[in-house]
């Protein structure tokens, strides 16, 4: 409250100031503004945490029928239909989720054994009769014993997009006698750091998980990662769901190594979680492309986020150059630093992904081999620790090894040290590069290279944001006999990807004696980076377009276009000129689906249209317990 | 006229160190932020972001300096450490700001978990300040690096890379509207309802009505998309130049990049804000011309026996003007701002989007560069619409 009094206050100000500037007169004084200033702090109030909070089960979605009819109730398709009007009703089909993993996915149970909750009014009605709402003639409502009206409160954003579904599903479950009070909150205050999904503060909350190579999952369906006032809100497990069979399963699959494995893991939670419905998954986005309609060789795939991966492969027929639309222009090409999405787009044409994970699962690429235990690139040790030696503990944390701490012996059991040594798991795994990369300069890539990578990933200095991959190090030996090095985690570490490498490639020839703290604002670094892959950066205009071109000691050949042109465009105006022929590629961070301009431009075969199940999801989590 | 420019030049600054402080402070008050997400990525369990980890990219923003210091370091470029006096520190131990809140968690009025701070685990000291980059200030025309959009560079470099496009677009578009609006604001005052009068009032009024964004789409659709369809003369539907050649019915083959490539990329988002500007304008020395040709000088100029050339052009226009300039001269902050919608229809490069752009990416150092130097234009128009006006009616005087 007193923020928006301050923000009032201050929006006055600037306008004062702005009259003031027209009319000539007396300026205001400041004082207003230093006044506010100490409203603010001394309002800090701090109470007692409610210790009790979230131990009583939600009344009404508390039931496991309720929550099995709010799905059978759900017509995904229709949903989808809503939101995706002009995708055909086939495509619609493959982007509902049943579960938490999509069906493409390695680690997807399979049909038979999840529950699916097929679109079905009446069973759902049945469902909500047997637990006691029932729809008394003529109302339009279910209603309990007590005369309580079947009402929950549904929260979600404000963007178009849920606004648009929510609707849909407000009205399928009015259909079936569920009243939906629908509260489109602002993003800032639903996935807020403290507000909103954080503090469990819904009935119903619908957002979206972006799904990956590796499902993960751990945070979100474990029993210790329910977010609670008692343990500082940690967690994202914010439906309050905790099933032991789940539980533990999501924990096996998110720390054994052993694929086979971790696939029976996923499958019992799964099984588990579409049993319990502690959540309602709807259905994938899209990603949608529209490109040129001579273009060849352009072939997105879902679990690859970066669809430049096969660049070299992109040809239009009599053009020497490719034209992709982005709408938003990269900071800087400083990876390390900058992780938007673009960045990287951009930094794949010129330094190519060491491995993909095209439809969910990895391939090498710049490496010879992804270093498994089953190959033998990595082997998973017994090594004997003592006090002081730095491990991973069994709630994961990087910590030095004392009297008390509980760690994962090399027999999977938790102990908690109590001094001497104790054997535990430690995984040493070989990544070697591909022979024959080349900087652009005609310097072979070297493993010098690699430990200028480590070391500036390592470096503080970097304006690095995490160095958890540093920490879990106990070290990198960088190979003379070859490009590459050999990663030695700190025991404990059993992560499942431990077979993706995990060191950037950078130029040391070039950037070797530029300390990290210089790294940021080096143009060598944030705007003209070297390359090793297909192609070259030659020009940054900002604001307008990056330029590259054929980098001739790109290891897999000339590339089929000499030269690959970002333009930076702005999302009104994409679709005007790539139909008008002035871009050639539009990517779904600018499309967010297809429009009917882009269909009939298709119909006129002036491009084409892909559309891809993304990575990203959209459910509805419930609520199971109440403050 | 000395004593008042003195006086005015002193309120300009008054006003603009209000606007900083204003602009400055609603900015940081605003929600949001660079650190924006980053407990969410806490979560996550891959990445980790660990209390020191946030409390250096606080310090890399300068989060962890008290807001006053901020601001300070922001306009003047100090504080940078202890002041030294004689060889001898002062100063070195006050307090500036504090690099680990810490924080506890209230149930506010409506009942909701809100984390506030309530102390401090570990203090920056004035001395932590040396060797920390922060900019020379903007009194000294540093306006520091820039956050997100063009990260830790300059953000005078990225305005000096937008700005010579706005400054092309609304320059032309400015130098149009008046070519076209004063002379069609005459003529129509001079034929008042003749059919020219109300053709163009109602072609002014739609123009006025019309959202930029919808005639923008419009126009690339009429000049554009469908005409190139048809085989016909077009103009390119956006962007400031073309990336490769491209062959224009009429025209033949045009170069990207060539001064005809650029100036069929002007047509036609000049063309919208114009036609915008011309409506406006010209209804306004319509209006004006008729107030003035009411006068009893102008039916004396008559009585006299000039001519209609004479009396309209030097008898009423002048004086018709005046007011006219008070418009005209709040072109100047326009000059820099460009024009947000019809950038953003035509993907042109310009000052109005990058402003956009910092505002949605919390670039804060880039959106107060910009706040600040149109605040500075503001000011200097505001004087020289006085000015100005001392100029085209004598019988102001300035005092």
């Amino acid at each position: 409250m007193s923020k928006n009094r301050l923000m009032l206050v201050l929006s006055l100000v600037v306008l004062a100031s702005m009259v003031l500037a027209a009319c000539g007169g007396p300026a205001a004084t400041p004082a207003t503004i230093v006044e506010t200033v100490e409203v603010k702090v001394t309002e800090t109030v701090i109470v007692e945490k409610d210790r009790e909070a979230f131990s009583t089960p939600h009344p009404i979605l508390g039931d496991l029928r309720v929550r099995q009819a709010l799905s059978y109730c759900t017509n995904k398709s229709d949903l989808l239909a809503s939101v995706y009007p002009l995708i055909s009703e086939e495509a619609r089909a493959g982007l509902v989720m049943n579960t938490f993993i999509p069906t493409s996915h390695w680690a997807y149970a399979g049909d038979a054994n999840i529950t699916i909750y097929p679109f079905d009014p009446a069973k759902g009605a049945a469902l909500l009769d047997e637990a006691g709402w029932t729809l008394a003639e003529g109302a339009n409502f279910r209603t309990n014993a007590n005369g309580d009206e079947l009402s929950l409160k549904f929260t979600t954003t404000t963007a178009a997009f849920r606004q648009t579904w929510a609707a849909i599903w407000e009205a399928q479950m009015a259909d079936c006698g569920v009243r939906v009070v629908r509260l489109h909150a602002p993003a800032s205050w639903w996935f807020g750091d403290t507000t909103g999904i954080a503090r469990r503060d819904y009935e119903l909350g619908a957002f979206a998980w972006v799904g990956q190579a590796d499902p993960g999952g751990q945070t979100l369906y474990a029993c210790d990662q329910i977010p609670h006032p008692n343990n500082g809100w940690e967690g994202q497990n914010a439906m309050g769901w905790c099933n032991e069979a789940a539980s533990s399963n999501i924990k096996l699959a998110n720390n054994t190594l052993v694929k086979d494995e971790r696939i029976a893991a996923y499958t019992v939670t799964q099984a588990e979680f579409t049993k319990d419905v502690p959540s309602i998954p709807l259905f994938n986005r899209t990603d949608t492309f529209a490109y040129n309609a001579a273009l060849t060789g352009f072939a997105p795939l879902p679990g690859e986020s970066y669809y430049n991966y096969n660049v070299a492969d992109w040809a239009v027929e009599g053009s020497d150059t490719i034209v992709v639309g982005f709408t938003q222009e990269p900071a800087s090409l400083f990876t390390l630093v900058e992780d938007a999405f673009v960045a990287n787009l951009a930094y794949t044409f010129i330094r190519p992904l060491q491995t993909t994970s095209l439809n969910y699962d990895f391939q090498a690429v710049l490496v010879k081999q992804l270093p498994t235990l089953e190959n033998g690139g990595t082997t998973n040790n017994d090594v004997e620790v003592k006090e002081g030696d730095m491990v991973v503990d069994a709630a994961g944390e990087v910590v030095a090894l004392a009297a008390g701490v509980k760690v994962k012996n090399a027999a999977g059991e938790e102990v908690e040290f109590t001094g001497g040594t104790v054997m535990m798991k430690q995984l040493v795994s070989k990544f070697e590069l591909i022979d024959g990369l080349t900087w652009e300069d005609g310097t072979p890539v070297s493993s010098a290279d690699l430990e200028l990578g480590k070391n500036i990933a390592c470096d503080p200095a970097s304006g690095a944001t995490s160095f958890i991959t540093c920490e879990k190090t106990a070290s990198a030996e960088f190979l003379a006999d070859g490009v590459g090095y050999v990663q030695t985690w700190i025991p404990g570490v059993q992560d499942p990807l431990y077979f993706i490498p995990v060191w950037p490639i950078y130029p040391a020839h070039v950037l070797g004696t530029v300390p990290a703290a210089d790294w940021a604002t080096n143009p060598l670094v944030a705007e003209t980076p070297l390359s090793y892959g297909p192609y070259k950066l030659v020009e940054w205009v900002k604001g307008e377009k990056m330029v590259f071109a054929a980098n001739e000691h790109w290891v897999g050949g000339a590339p089929k276009t000499p030269n690959i042109i970002i333009q930076f465009i702005t999302a009104e105006s994409a679709e005007a000129l790539l139909i008008n022929g002035d871009i050639d590629i539009l990517d779904s961070t600018t499309l967010v689906g297809l429009s009917e301009a882009l269909v009939a431009a298709e119909t006129e075969g002036k491009i084409k249209t892909l559309i891809n199940p993304s990575a990203t999801w959209e459910h509805i989590d419930i609520s199971l317990f109440i403050r | 006229m000395s004593t008042y420019l003195v006086r005015r030049f002193l309120q300009m600054i008054l006003v603009l160190f209000i606007s900083a402080v204003a602009t400055y402070a609603l900015l940081n008050f605003a929600p949001g932020g660079p650190l924006q997400g980053l407990r969410q990525i806490q979560q996550t369990g891959r990445t980790t972001i660990t209390e020191d980890d946030i409390a250096r990219i606080r310090a890399y923003f300068e989060l962890d300096l008290n807001l006053w210091v901020r601001f300070s370091r922001w306009l003047l470029g100090t504080p940078r450490g202890p002041v030294v006096i004689g060889g001898k520190e002062y100063f070195a131990d006050l307090v500036v700001g504090c690099r680990k809140p810490i924080e506890s968690e209230i149930i506010d009025e409506n009942g909701k978990y809100q984390n506030v701070v309530v102390g401090c685990k570990e203090v920056v000291y004035m001395k932590d300040l040396v060797g920390r980059r922060t900019s020379n200030g903007l009194v000294r025309g540093d306006f520091g690096m820039s956050w997100r959009i063009l990260r830790d560079r300059p953000v005078s470099d990225l305005i000096a890379s937008r700005l010579p496009k706005t400054l092309q677009l609304i320059g032309i578009q400015t130098l149009l509207s008046l070519l076209i609006g004063i002379p069609l604001g005459i003529y129509s005052a001079v034929r008042q309802y003749s059919t020219f009068d109300y053709i163009f009032t109602t072609l002014a009024f739609m123009g006025s009505a019309m959202p930029t964004f919808f005639f923008g789409i419009v126009m690339i659709l009429l000049f554009s998309i469908l005409p190139k369809d048809a085989g016909w003369f077009y103009v390119p539907a956006g962007l400031s130049e073309s990336v490769r050649n491209y062959t224009v019915p009429g025209l033949g083959e045009v170069i990207a990049g060539s001064f005809t490539d650029r100036a069929l990329h002007l047509i036609l988002p000049v063309a919208v804000l114009t036609i915008v500007n011309v409506a406006g304008w010209s209804r306004f020395i319509r209006a004006s011309m008729l107030e003035v040709m009411r006068q009893d000088y102008i039916r004396t100029a008559r009585a006299k026996g000039l001519g209609d050339k004479v009396v309209i052009l030097k008898h009423a226009l002048r004086n018709a003007l005046i007011p006219f300039v008070t418009i005209v001269v709040f072109t100047l902050p326009g000059l820099f701002s460009g024009a947000i919608i019809t950038e953003s229809i035509f993907a042109w490069p310009g000052m109005g989007r990058l402003y956009l752009l910092a505002l949605g990416d919390y670039d804060y150092p880039v959106a107060m560069a910009i706040f600040f130097i149109i605040a500075v234009l503001t000011v200097i128009a505001t004087l020289l619409r006085d000015i100005l006006y001392t100029v085209v009616d004598p019988r102001i005087r300035l005092s």
